[in-house]
């Protein structure tokens, strides 16, 4: 309450001061200095020293979207895997942000593939071994040549998607790009970024 | 009300805005330039950026600009945010509405091809047995297409076909084809299917916009104003004369509604919000046609083959690279048997990689065909005209308004059997040729983007010596407003198979030029 009073009290004078800032604007024709000593701090990142939480997928999707991942995009020569690039975590973070369609799609996808896992070998599709996981995901994959146009049936339609996302979100990581610069291969570096240019005044 | 009266209020700042501003305000003219975004900083707005260091990797952000699929995590700040300014359409007939508001418009992002439209647009319905003419010809428009090939550094490679003009070019040297670019060109000959090579405009220092090569000698004359942030809402007419008088818009910032007087009124908005200030004002639709004719070309279909010899990176130095441009070669002539009207060109590319799409295959088994692929890969991407159709046309949606309380549009928009026709027989001939050619095919499709998708939207504002059935005169001036031009896409009657701003550059050249000397003679 004391805090509410002081800060009504603070908005009261600014008002009755209109005068002040103006002023102090007509002379402040450039930004004023940053305080003597001050610097930029280094910083670092969050996704660099803490382990993503999924939040979207269900234990058993998510355990699913690992096995999925690790069979679409596996390491290999000298490159990370998808679950090496912690793809699996990006992908709830994308999808749980993403529009209902596409979400509808990745969960009625990866539940299509416990289905499958649980009439053919009894167990979750997270638990299947390699050769069993392959045999229910290789007879959905199909050429897709017309990205706008995906395969009618479910299965196809989802697994050709995260295929796309999970390949993707893998040679799009960090962990791609530093496995990739010390073997000497060539990598897509950075690119030109456009800047949010002048968003609209929101006070 | 208002504290300055300009010769001309300009609204738009692209390539037609720009050419406006540059011809009107070297004429002496006093130039008002309304942009309704903001100024880039090319210097500072643009960083280098790794798509790890950005929050999705590259994705774009979720359910953002999802009728723009050219939208990236790198250029997704670009283009118009379709929460602020929203469009409606039927469910089932999308259409792909691309913009940007940056002052320079699209001309600070475009892919830079430089086409002649010819007679085989302009005087389409010769040809087609259906439809209307341009009121101009190509012989009109010749000598501004020449200026502006000049300004915009166009270069290509001369050829004396009648269905691809040739243009006031840089000398290029384009080298030796590839041996299968060889290969691919003989095989057309016999089917009259030609071979050339793309035309572009190499600008200035890696740019071909409004702001490098038409606004800065605008603004050097010190006639030229540019406003950037204001909305043009609503246009006024004098009620006594009729003629246009002035504007409204809108800061983009505070939301202030503003009010400027001019003797003349050019719209260079881009072709659908030309129209949409024009629908928005109830102006210059005596003829019940403005809004109609929406039209570009249909993009996407694409056939992907394998030139076995150049396999697993055994490609012989001279088999595989380069590109090729083909030129319109169906209907003509007249009698000709298909079952479409108009044509398609082809852009063909060697060299390439296998897209991972092509395949069944993932992991390990996908990464060896790919390797295997490598650099074997020729592709044909197809661009086909769309038939300026009256049903396909644009409206005011009274219940719907964009950030600034201005009425959106409705886009209803839907292909018809020509385009479905000519996207297979597009397709077909493709895979024909590359099997003729020994190439296995990897990939082949006849779907094509929604509508829109091209960025090449014109008509709905369309020309025509008719003022029943036109908006404008073949100067590019209303019917019904003698001092108010649109000089963007919305003037064409057909769109042809080519790229539309060498053709809206020129149109706009030649509009002010008219315009300057209309106001010189005091027709107004």
């Amino acid at each position: 309450m004391l805090q509410d009073m002081k800060r009504r009290r603070f908005l009261q004078t600014i008002a009755a001061a209109p005068s002040v800032p103006a002023v102090l604007a007509a002379q402040q024709t450039v930004p004023p200095p940053a305080p003597a000593g001050v610097k930029i701090l280094a910083t670092g990142r969050g996704d660099v020293v803490a382990e993503p939480v999924p939040r979207f997928f269900t234990h058993v999707q998510f355990e699913t979207l690992r096995k999925l991942s690790d069979l679409l995009v596996p390491a290999g020569n000298g490159t990370p895997g998808a679950l090496d690039a912690e793809v699996p975590q990006f992908i709830d973070l994308l999808i749980g942000q993403s529009p209902a369609d596409r979400r509808q799609l990745y969960q009625s996808g990866l539940d299509l593939l416990n289905q499958h896992a649980a009439k053919q070998f009894g167990k979750p599709f997270g638990a299947l071994d390699a050769t069993q996981a392959n045999s229910i995901l290789r007879p959905l994959m199909v050429p897709v040549p017309w990205a706008y146009d995906p395969p009618k049936d479910l299965g196809s339609h989802f697994a050709t998607t995260a295929h796309e996302d999970i390949r993707t979100a893998t040679r799009n990581s960090r962990e791609w790009a530093e496995a990739s610069k010390a073997a000497g291969r060539r990598i897509a570096g950075p690119q030109l970024y456009w800047d949010e240019i002048d968003p609209i005044y929101k006070g | 009300m208002a504290k300055q009266e300009f010769d001309v209020l300009i609204i738009g700042s692209g390539h037609s805005g720009g050419m406006a501003a540059n011809i009107l305000a070297q004429k002496g003219l006093s130039c008002l330039m309304l942009n309704a975004g903001p100024e880039a900083d090319l210097a500072k707005d643009r960083v280098l950026k790794a798509p790890w260091d950005l929050p999705y990797r590259g994705f774009v952000q979720p359910g953002r600009l999802p009728h723009v699929f050219q939208a990236t995590a790198f250029n997704a700040n670009v283009w118009v945010d379709e929460k602020e300014v929203p469009y409606t359409h039927d469910p089932a007939k999308p259409y792909n509405w691309v913009r940007v508001r940056l002052l320079g418009g699209r001309s600070l992002l475009w892919g830079r091809q430089s086409f002649r439209l010819s007679d085989f647009e302009f005087k389409a319905a010769e040809i087609d047995g259906i439809g209307d003419n341009w009121p101009i010809s190509l012989a009109d428009l010749d000598p501004y297409y020449s200026r502006v090939e000049a300004i915009f550094r166009v270069s290509g490679r001369k050829e004396g076909w009648p269905q691809f003009p040739d243009g006031n070019f840089l000398d290029a040297d384009y080298g030796a084809d590839s041996e299968s670019i060889k290969k691919i060109t003989e095989l057309g000959k016999p089917r009259g299917i030609l071979f050339s090579k793309i035309r572009a405009s190499n600008g200035r220092n890696g740019l071909a916009s409004s702001i490098n090569l038409l606004l800065p000698d605008a603004l050097a004359t010190g006639k030229l104003q540019i406003v950037p942030n204001a909305i043009a809402r609503e246009l006024t007419v004098d009620k006594n004369t009729g003629l246009a008088n002035g504007a409204y818009f809108i800061d983009r910032h505070s939301r202030e509604e503003m009010y400027v007087k001019a003797r003349t009124v050019v719209l260079a908005a881009g072709t659908l919000e030309s129209t949409r200030l024009l629908l928005n004002s109830g102006l210059a639709n005596s003829s019940g046609v403005l809004g109609r004719y929406l039209q570009d070309q249909i993009y996407g279909v694409s056939v992907a083959a394998s030139v076995p010899e150049a396999r697993d990176g055994k490609a012989p130095e001279t088999l595989m690279g380069g590109t090729a441009l083909v030129p319109r070669f169906r209907n003509l002539k007249k009698g000709e048997k298909h079952n479409f009207i108009k044509g398609y060109s082809m852009l063909i590319a060697s060299g390439g990689a296998a897209s991972p799409n092509f395949f069944a295959d993932y992991g390990e088994e996908l990464q060896k065909k790919i390797d295997h692929y490598a650099g074997s890969v020729v592709t044909a991407s197809i661009y086909g005209e769309r038939v300026p159709r009256y049903e396909n046309h644009v409206s005011i949606d009274k219940t719907v308004k964009d950030e600034w309380g201005i009425p959106v549009l409705h886009i209803d928009v839907r292909d018809s059997a020509n385009e479905y026709n000519m996207a297979k027989d597009a397709a077909d001939t493709a895979e024909s040729l590359f099997k003729e050619a020994g190439w296995d095919i990897l990939s082949k499709t006849d779907k094509f983007y929604p509508p829109g998708y091209s960025i090449h939207e014109v008509g709905t504002c369309r020309m025509g010596d008719n003022p029943k059935t036109s908006v404008l005169n073949k100067w590019n001036q209303s019917h019904d407003i003698k001092n108010l031009f649109v000089v963007d896409g919305g003037a064409f009657v057909t769109c042809g198979w080519q790229n539309s701003s060498l053709t809206i550059l020129s149109l706009a050249m030649r509009a002010s030029e008219y315009l300057a000397e209309q106001m010189k003679q005091r027709a107004w």
